[in-house]
């Protein structure tokens, strides 16, 4: 029963994730390795105020999408500017830069050994403390930012992204900003990014930088690219599925020094594989 | 003196990243491609050698084997991969994420055959130390990069300019329309230019993992910073990429006197966003 | 007295080819002004130059008395000037009504935080909004084909929706980029009665065109363009009917 719980509020978690990555990457065409990054910038702002008592989760949580959303538009408004490739430059340098301030600034994010200890989410001064309580918030969060989603695609943004993603030119040529409209997106991506974090680290209790790294986003990448672009049905998929795919491995007998290899393989080849064969993913857009 | 030493191990080290942005920049200003799997190729050349000296191979051999492994293993990803993906009419997008998930296949099957932990070659005649003036001193490794990397930047400019089909490159890199429909064949250019760009950055593969040893992941970070080398240049400028990768490799080792070693990544970074923000067509650009 | 839009002395170079060369010329406002010229005479590269697009190397262009020098391309919108393109440039994967509404400018929803926080208030904005536009596709002539993705709408039917577009930022002076081409006669003779009452309606209309019989029938002015300078402007009749004009144009008399 615990498994299932695990799974399902992990999921729920990279559904949020999903959402994000999906807007950042599947609706505004931005390349993004670096929604890790912006993931455990969410999570360790959560920590932070949580362990040191200073605010309670749905304050710290609102903290951490504000922090997650200011970095997406700072690192998107000025790259985007210049040119498409510039921003995959940005993107790997924000998240190799990220991976190197959770391991090595110690006093604020414990360095390589993480944060252990961090007290259970709290709702209106109740404390979560038991995991099915967290499942339900953590689904909660999934419903919520799904709903988000489909009210933000259903709306004349949502249309605006769709043409912008056809023909820049044609819409700079209607009098609308291309530009503000990605970096809308990216900060919306930022908030869900933001958000999921702080849920995780409160599901989890210990955050390590190994949650975080460029390994993360490239799951992240994946989950997108299977499940299927720029639909909320993709973004659900997605997580579902390659949060499953660990426990499916550990069915054949693979030695735990190769294992995270192997993952990490195979999202390598689902990546190739879905782009050459089937890049609108098991239930999207065309990438 | 302390910061002498560190000056000349950057102009080494900024050698050897040299020829990774040099090998960049000669696939992007031609396919327009972000060949992030580049960096995967830059490690398997350090791996193939190491695992080739370790059954014996005279040097010299290990070192064309692996090249000539680059090499196919670079035509291979533009055929097969990009190739295909261009036929499609794949956004920009889609090949870089196929790139993406080419780098961490091989990242990944050299963890996964070599495992994870870093692996140090073990070369006699590399580790000699040279002493030259002023309390410096360079093992025979380090001469060797230099060595090579300006030969391998020499020749590449040669190539480029010297004989027909790197001119005929060159044409399909300005006027990618006009070659295809002149007798170009721009698809078959591409597949030399991933070849030639797979065997130059096999080089620094080997070479600078000689002096710092070998680890499956490595390769991303020289990687970025030779993108940021070849943009802070000027896209197409060879030597404007080659020059800003020793420049930003001696700046990095410099600031190791005041930045501890962890963060000299910051310091990469911090000098790209300056030249995003002043001046994003870099220093050599090509005159359009 | 300064013109409605008025370019002086417009210089474009593109590495070494001059696209513009001294380019100056007037249109005058409730006017159709035709654009004629042979090919690579510079007619796009004008519109382009007009909507901010391109900076010239030189020269000036004015709207209404006031400068447009470095103004961005959507600030030349909202002052009421707006253009289509020659390869039409219509989002494919969008109905009809949807391509008319992405191009309506200041509505509410257009960025997240509205969507998400009013969304009720969108709904309704959003209600209005497709009134319009499916006023503005009745005035072309569309109304039936609203729903339709726009890959299953015939050529001609796309070009009307591409004056729907341009209609639907409620410029004032529409730029058309041979918003004729390619139509069979009884399209044609559609689209010409269509920019007619645009123009009563009070628009000004600079047209690019390469049809004469067009040129004839619609243009009030004729601007004729040259190796990207102007060379002669005049009524239609003065124009078409000029020996040396219509050698460079054909090569030949008309």
């Amino acid at each position: 029963m615990d498994f299932w719980f695990s799974y399902v509020a992990l999921a729920s978690i990279y559904v949020l994730l999903g959402l994000s990555t999906n807007l950042l990457v599947g609706i505004a065409g931005i390349f993004s390795v670096s929604q890790a990054a912006v993931f455990g910038v969410g999570a360790y702002i959560v920590a932070f105020f949580l362990m040191n008592d200073i605010l309670s989760f749905l304050p710290a949580l609102a903290i951490a999408a504000a922090g997650c959303i200011a970095l997406n538009v700072l690192v998107t408004l000025p790259a985007l500017r210049v040119s498409g490739d510039y921003f995959v430059v940005t993107s790997f340098g924000i998240q190799l830069l990220a991976t190197a301030i959770f391991t090595n600034w110690t006093a604020g994010t414990g360095g390589a050994n993480g944060l252990p200890g961090i007290p259970p989410a709290d709702l209106f001064g109740k404390a979560l403390e038991d995991t099915s309580s967290m499942v339900m918030l953590c689904v909660g969060g999934m419903i919520l930012g799904g709903l988000v989603f489909w009210l933000v695609m259903r709306a004349p943004f949502g249309r605006l992204l769709r043409a912008i993603r056809e023909d820049e030119l044609a819409v700079a040529a209607t009098g609308k900003s291309v530009l503000r409209a990605k970096v809308s997106a990216a900060a919306l991506a930022g908030a869900f990014a933001g958000t999921a974090g702080g849920l995780y680290a409160t599901f989890l209790s210990f955050i390590d930088p190994s949650s975080f790294d460029l390994d993360s986003s490239i799951l992240l990448l994946t989950m997108v690219v299977v499940g299927g672009a720029r639909t909320l049905a993709g973004s659900v998929l997605g997580p579902f599925l390659l949060l499953a795919l660990p426990q499916i491995l550990t069915l054949i007998d693979i030695p735990t020094t190769i294992a995270a290899a192997m993952r990490q393989l195979i999202y390598g080849v689902l990546l190739i594989a879905f782009m050459l064969f089937r890049p609108q993913g098991l239930a999207g857009e065309r990438l | 003196m302390l910061a002498l030493q560190l000056a000349c191990n950057g102009i080494v080290t900024g050698c050897a990243l040299g020829v990774v942005a040099i090998s960049f920049s000669f696939i992007y200003a031609t396919t327009k491609l972000f060949h992030v799997a580049h960096a995967g190729v830059y490690t398997l050349g350090g791996y193939l050698a190491w695992a080739m000296l370790r059954q014996g191979l005279p040097t010299p051999i290990a070192f064309l084997v692996s090249i000539a492994c680059c090499t196919v293993l670079g035509a291979l990803i533009q055929w097969q991969l990009y190739a295909r993906l261009e036929r499609r009419r794949a956004t920009h997008l889609v090949v870089l994420i196929a790139s993406l998930g080419a780098l961490a296949v091989i990242q990944n099957i050299i963890a996964a055959v070599f495992t994870a932990n870093i692996l140090l070659f073990d070369l006699p005649w590399g580790s000699r130390v040279i002493h030259l003036g002023g309390d410096v001193r360079l093992t025979m490794t380090q001469l060797l990069t230099v060595a090579a990397s300006l030969l391998a930047y020499a020749a590449l400019m040669l190539f480029s300019h010297g004989t027909i089909l790197g001119k005929q490159i060159r044409a399909v890199a300005s006027n990618p329309f006009l070659a295809e429909i002149t007798r170009l064949r721009p698809r078959r250019t591409h597949i030399y230019v991933m070849a030639i760009a797979s065997a130059l950055v096999c080089l620094p593969g080997i070479l600078t993992p000689l002096d710092l040893g070998l680890q499956p992941y490595n390769g991303i970070t020289p990687l970025l910073t030779a993108t940021i080398a070849m943009i802070a240049g000027g896209v197409g400028s060879i030597t404007g990429a080659f020059v800003l990768a020793v420049v930003i490799t001696e700046l990095q080792n410099l600031s190791l006197l005041v930045i501890p070693g962890e963060w000299s990544i910051g310091v990469t970074f911090f000098i790209f966003v300056i030249f995003m923000l002043f001046r994003p067509t870099g220093l050599f650009a090509a005159a359009r | 007295m300064s013109a409605y839009l008025q370019a002086e002395g417009v210089e474009v170079r593109f590495g070494g080819l001059r696209a513009l060369r001294d380019c100056s010329f007037t249109v005058q406002q409730g006017r159709i002004t035709c654009l004629v010229g042979p090919n690579g005479a510079g007619k796009t590269t004008i519109f382009n130059v007009i909507t901010g697009f391109l900076r010239p190397q030189a020269g000036h262009v004015a709207f209404k008395g006031q400068s447009l020098d470095g103004w961005k391309p959507q600030a030349i919108v909202a002052a009421g000037i707006a253009r289509t393109f020659q390869n039409l440039r219509l989002f494919v994967d969008l109905t009809a009504v949807d391509n008319v509404l992405a191009s309506l400018p200041h509505q509410a929803g257009e960025e997240p935080l509205s969507a998400v926080f009013r969304p009720l208030h969108v709904m309704t904005h959003q209600r209005r909004r497709r009134a319009e536009a499916m006023a503005i596709l009745e005035h072309v002539g569309l109304a039936k084909r609203a729903g339709d993705f726009v890959r299953n709408l015939s050529y001609g039917e796309q070009k009307l929706l591409i004056i729907a577009r341009v209609l639907a930022t409620g410029a004032e002076l529409l730029l058309l980029d041979e918003p004729a081409s390619g139509l069979s006669a009884s399209a044609l003779d559609n689209v010409m009665a269509l920019l007619r009452r645009l123009q009563a309606e009070g628009k000004t209309l600079l047209v690019v065109e390469h049809n004469t019989r067009v040129v004839q029938q619609i243009a009030d002015d004729v601007l004729f363009l040259h190796q990207g300078h102007l060379m002669a402007q005049g009524s239609p009749e003065t124009i078409i009917n000029d020996p040396a004009l219509s050698e460079i144009y054909f090569g030949g008399a008309l």
